[in-house]
């Protein structure tokens, strides 16, 4: 591809936003680890030889990797087969299914966390299946008899809510090999010695196919699980991640003169922390590109079409997971309508309307449900207003510089623009309270600080989506455009810019969903300052004592509206997709 | 193509300039004197406070002092004590807020070292003798209390399973195997205050040869439950209060730290009816004070000490144990008998007595020694 002239150089003003996409990945956790090392005199290696001895820092790495692995294994486990299914045969409303099935992976990380914990309440629906946090009866009861462990039941709680999470990554990868995968190959191999039993086709074709795929997904899935926060803190509250340790501590961190041994302790977990999250990007990104190499395609509505409606059990085996998945969230509404009030010694359920009018009037000293809504829209609205940019700037220098046969520069760049994912929201939060608040005091009453959070986890969203929008545009249009007299703007326009309007709408749907659902930075920052977003308030009530018990169903309330408004956004995003692709565009 | 990517270093390294020397908190002279520091913004008639996330604080509560005043309010809230302490240290140079409410007893002391309150003006007379006990100086004055102590569940100690401790060595005994949950006093405000009681009652006890620690420890290798905060000891392992009917709860504790008065919380909540009792052992329990103090650098100090007199007065103070369930601290106060609520509320006997500045001198130390014995 050769592009136009006018589009053939990288502007300057393109130079300036990769310096700034880059600075504000970086600077904010440099900082923090300045910060840390100037107030503890312990250099960011140093702290790392020593944590070992700080407290709950070595049962937090082994908890990490204890769930994480549970959590990988039974997603592959749950998700592989799923994956397979759904791709393979021709399903009835496969757009509203696949969205569903993707639906758990944009829920705010608080939204699951309050379902999960309705679903396992004595009224709930995974208690009646046998999940008795207590272990006195059901499946935890046998898990514990035959385990020997006490309370296995907070454990199992977080590595189901983790798969419910992490299926659709599963989905998100696994099942386009499937449904583009070359019949070809399958009729061919059932001819050979090697094809003829499934054990031999298990072995010799879908290993080898959907191993890269699956590997991708497993160490996300890893990783994700590796790095939970608002799921650790309400399903297995007496455990900690690496990362809900540093969420408890980060706030107190950076601090001159006071609890010094805390920064030491957040100075050395950050640094492991981080290291081990660019490990395993590292690793996802070699298997990223041995996925890559396998994706020899056909058509995937003729495949299906081939293969005709699926047989039985799948159906029930796929219907059943969605309706599973969807299962915490409808928990969330219906427990925002019930109240368990005591009566003597035992106590009894019955429906309510209080806790919405508590969550509209924010009478637990809290603010209005209106006022955090709006904070949260202010907050995700100005992420987009500044990513959006960014992002397209940023990709369309990444092209440019790709075009031009500069592709180590450009590849250099990406992974300096591509660097807030290899750190957690907790991890960016604690850049901006011993980073920025740390150093510049004054921004404490800056009403707008979660945006900057905000912006560093969906900038690299963005750019993944402009990345392969830009690339997508034919250079004829960019010819035809500079045949007329066009002003600069009105070039760019008919060359570039009307063909990005859906990627575009695309990107700013999922950075508002983000933004709205995000809770580990915000929480880090809210530790030291008065930012209410509306994800912040659901855990502030219900981290509220509940001897009164209306806190519960409030708490509910607020997260079924956080729910809504996050999928209203994001339907944005599924219209926008519809179009696109009728329009193929 | 040099040009373009000098400005990008250029933009790069902007962020770091001028930031890499460490703030110096200021901290009182020997004497405990500290100078007043020039306000941290400009005045503009909007009194900011900071604070935790005080239930009290309705938002009718705060019109009122608004329609009472004409001073608009602004809320700052952090996540504890903690919390407060922590933005007051680090905005020390530059103070955005102008009164600080939530500091308690084992947080105070901290603040007077790093001459983070000045003076008030504000006319306090009516205040309670064993409120001001902790501290009665003029630069904090209290607006709550409580005596932090250990619950336990009636049903389980009920003297066949479990027996009465007379001493907090029985806890150590075999019959309490894991049957005690702990707030950590390293984030926990609860935790901190029953820790400290904890030195206080082992160097009264009778045996000079262990300390607080030694029973830390021991507690410890008898499998007590630790946890980050109040919340996840009281509603998820203790099985005598309100957590058993709270999703996620677990009830393998028969006794936990909170206030002497939550059982009297929990009848009034439960229609007079609880099976969660105190544990009043002579010293084993912390009088924790919530102290309101107009910031050292403010710009609204003549908002902050009426919102001080406010926060004081019979119509707000008085109804502290339903807004806040805590005690108010004006002369006189007592729990309402509303559904039980003053019938199940235990008053120790004798409180620890352990000063405030024994609390800030020695408490980073004790937190060392606790972390050390407990791990």
């Amino acid at each position: 591809m050769r592009l136009n002239p006018r589009l053939a150089q990288v502007p300057l003003s393109h130079w300036l936003a990769v310096g700034l996409v880059i600075a504000l990945g970086l600077f904010p956790i440099s900082l923090a680890l300045i910060r840390l090392w100037a107030v503890t005199g312990i250099s960011p290696l140093s702290a790392l030889t020593m944590v070992q001895d700080q407290p709950g820092a070595m049962e937090a790495l082994q908890f990490s990797l204890l769930e994480g692995l549970a959590s990988t294994v039974l997603t592959v486990a749950l998700g592989v087969p799923l994956a397979w299914a759904f791709g393979r045969y021709q399903w009835k409303n496969l757009q509203l299914k696949r969205a569903l099935l993707f639906l758990p992976f944009v829920t705010p990380p608080i939204v699951a966390a309050v379902g999960f914990l309705a679903l396992l309440s004595p009224d709930g629906f995974l208690h009646r299946l046998g999940f008795d946090l207590h272990a006195e009866s059901g499946f935890m009861r046998f898990l514990s008899e035959r385990s020997g462990w006490e309370e296995p039941g907070h454990f199992v709680a977080l590595v189901v809510a983790h798969v419910w999470f992490n299926l659709s990554l599963m989905i998100r990868f696994v099942e386009p090999v499937v449904a583009q995968l070359d019949p070809a190959w399958e009729e061919q191999l059932a001819l050979l010695p090697a094809g003829r039993s499934k054990q031999n086709r298990l072995q010799h074709l879908w290993i080898p196919v959907l191993g890269p795929a699956t590997l991708v997904a497993a160490t996300y899935t890893f990783f994700f699980s590796f790095t939970s926060f608002a799921l650790v803190k309400w399903l297995a509250p007496s455990a900690n991640t690496m990362e809900s340790l540093l969420g408890e501590m980060g706030g107190t961190a950076g601090i001159a003169g006071y609890r010094v041994e805390t920064s030491l302790a957040v100075l050395g977990i950050a640094t492991l922390q981080m290291l081990l999250m660019l490990a395993m990007l590292v690793l996802a990104g070699r298997f990223e590109r041995q996925h890559s190499q396998v994706l020899s395609m056909h058509h995937e509505v003729a495949n299906r079409a081939r293969h005709g409606r699926p047989p039985r059990p799948l159906t029930w085996f796929v219907n059943g997971t969605i309706v599973l998945l969807l299962a915490p969230l409808v928990s969330v509404v219906i427990a925002s309508f019930r109240v368990t009030t005591r009566s003597g010694s035992g106590f009894s359920s019955s429906w309510t309307l209080e806790g919405w009018k508590r969550a509209w009037s924010g009478d637990l000293s809290t603010v209005p449900v209106l006022e955090a809504l709006t904070n949260s829209l202010t907050y995700a609205g100005l992420a987009v207003l500044v990513a959006l940019p960014l992002g397209y700037a940023v990709a369309s220098c990444l092209v440019t510089l790709r075009l031009q046969g500069r592709k180590r520069l450009a590849g250099v760049l990406d992974s300096l623009c591509m660097l807030p994912l290899s750190m957690s929201a907790v991890m960016v939060g604690l850049g901006m309270v011993a980073g920025i608040l740390r150093w510049f005091p004054d921004m404490f009453t800056f009403p707008y600080l979660p945006v900057l959070p905000h912006v560093m986890l969906v900038l690299p969203f963005v750019i993944r989506l402009m990345v392969p929008a830009i690339e997508r545009i034919d250079p004829m249009f960019a010819e035809q455009a500079s045949l007329l007299p066009l002003s600069s703007v009105a070039f760019w326009w008919h060359a570039r810019g009307s063909f990005l309007l859906v990627p575009a709408t695309m990107a700013a749907s999922l950075c508002l969903a983000f933004s709205m659902g995000e809770f580990g930075a915000t929480f880090l920052v809210v530790r030291v300052g008065s930012w209410d977003s509306l994800s912040i308030l659901v855990d502030q009530v219900a981290s509220r004592p509940k001897f009164d018990p209306y806190v519960f169903p409030t708490a509910m309330a607020l997260a079924t509206i956080l729910m809504v408004s996050t999928l209203l956004v994001l339907s944005i995003n599924e219209r926008a997709r519809a179009w696109r692709k009728r329009h193929d565009v | 193509m040099k040009r373009n990517l000098v400005m990008m270093l250029l933009v790069l390294a902007a962020p770091l300039s001028g930031c890499l020397e460490p703030i110096e908190p200021i901290t009182a002279d020997a004497d405990g004197g500290c100078e007043l520091l020039e306000p941290g913004r400009e005045s503009d008639g909007v009194l900011r406070l900071l604070t935790y996330d005080i239930a009290a604080f309705s938002e009718s509560m705060l019109g009122e002092f608004t329609n009472q005043t004409g001073y608009d309010i602004e809320l700052i809230r952090t996540d504890d004590a903690g919390g407060i302490l922590e933005q007051l240290l680090q905005t020390q140079q530059a103070q955005q807020a102008d009164l600080a409410i939530g500091l308690d007893n084992t947080y105070l002391q901290t603040a007077l070292n790093f001459c983070l309150l000045q003076p008030h003006t504000a006319n306090v007379s009516g205040i309670a003798t064993e409120a001001l006990q902790p501290y009665d100086g003029p630069l904090a004055v209290p607006f709550d209390q409580g005596d932090v102590c250990l619950n336990y569940d009636e049903t389980r100690v009920d003297g066949t399973n479990l027996t009465v401790p007379t001493s907090l060595w029985n806890l150590t005994e075999p019959a309490w195997v894991g049957q005690v949950a702990f707030p950590s006093p390293v984030t926990s405000s609860p935790g901190r205050a029953f820790m400290s009681a904890t030195v206080d009652y082992f160097e009264h006890d009778d045996d000079e040869t262990t300390n607080a620690f030694d029973w830390w420890r021991a507690m410890a290798d008898n499998d007590a439950i630790f946890t980050t905060g109040w919340t996840e000891a009281y509603e998820i392992h203790y099985s005598g209060g309100y957590g058993e009917w709270v999703e996620g709860h677990l009830g393998d504790a028969a006794m936990t730290v909170s206030y002497c008065h939550s059982p009297g919380v929990e009848a009034f909540y439960g229609g007079n009816w609880t099976k969660s009792t105190s544990l009043t052992l002579p010293r084993a329990s912390f009088h924790q004070v919530e102290y309101a103090g107009v910031i050292n650098g403010a710009a609204e100090v003549t908002a902050a000490n009426a919102f001080i007199e406010y926060l004081l007065s019979e119509s707000v103070n008085r109804n502290m144990p339903e807004n806040n369930l805590m005690k108010s601290v004006l002369n006189g106060a007592t729990f309402p008998g509303t559904d039980g609520y003053a019938h199940h509320t235990d008053v120790p006997s004798l409180n620890a007595e352990i000063s405030n500045e024994r609390i800030a001198d020695e408490m980073e130390d004790w937190i060392e020694r606790w972390t050390e014995a407990t791990q």
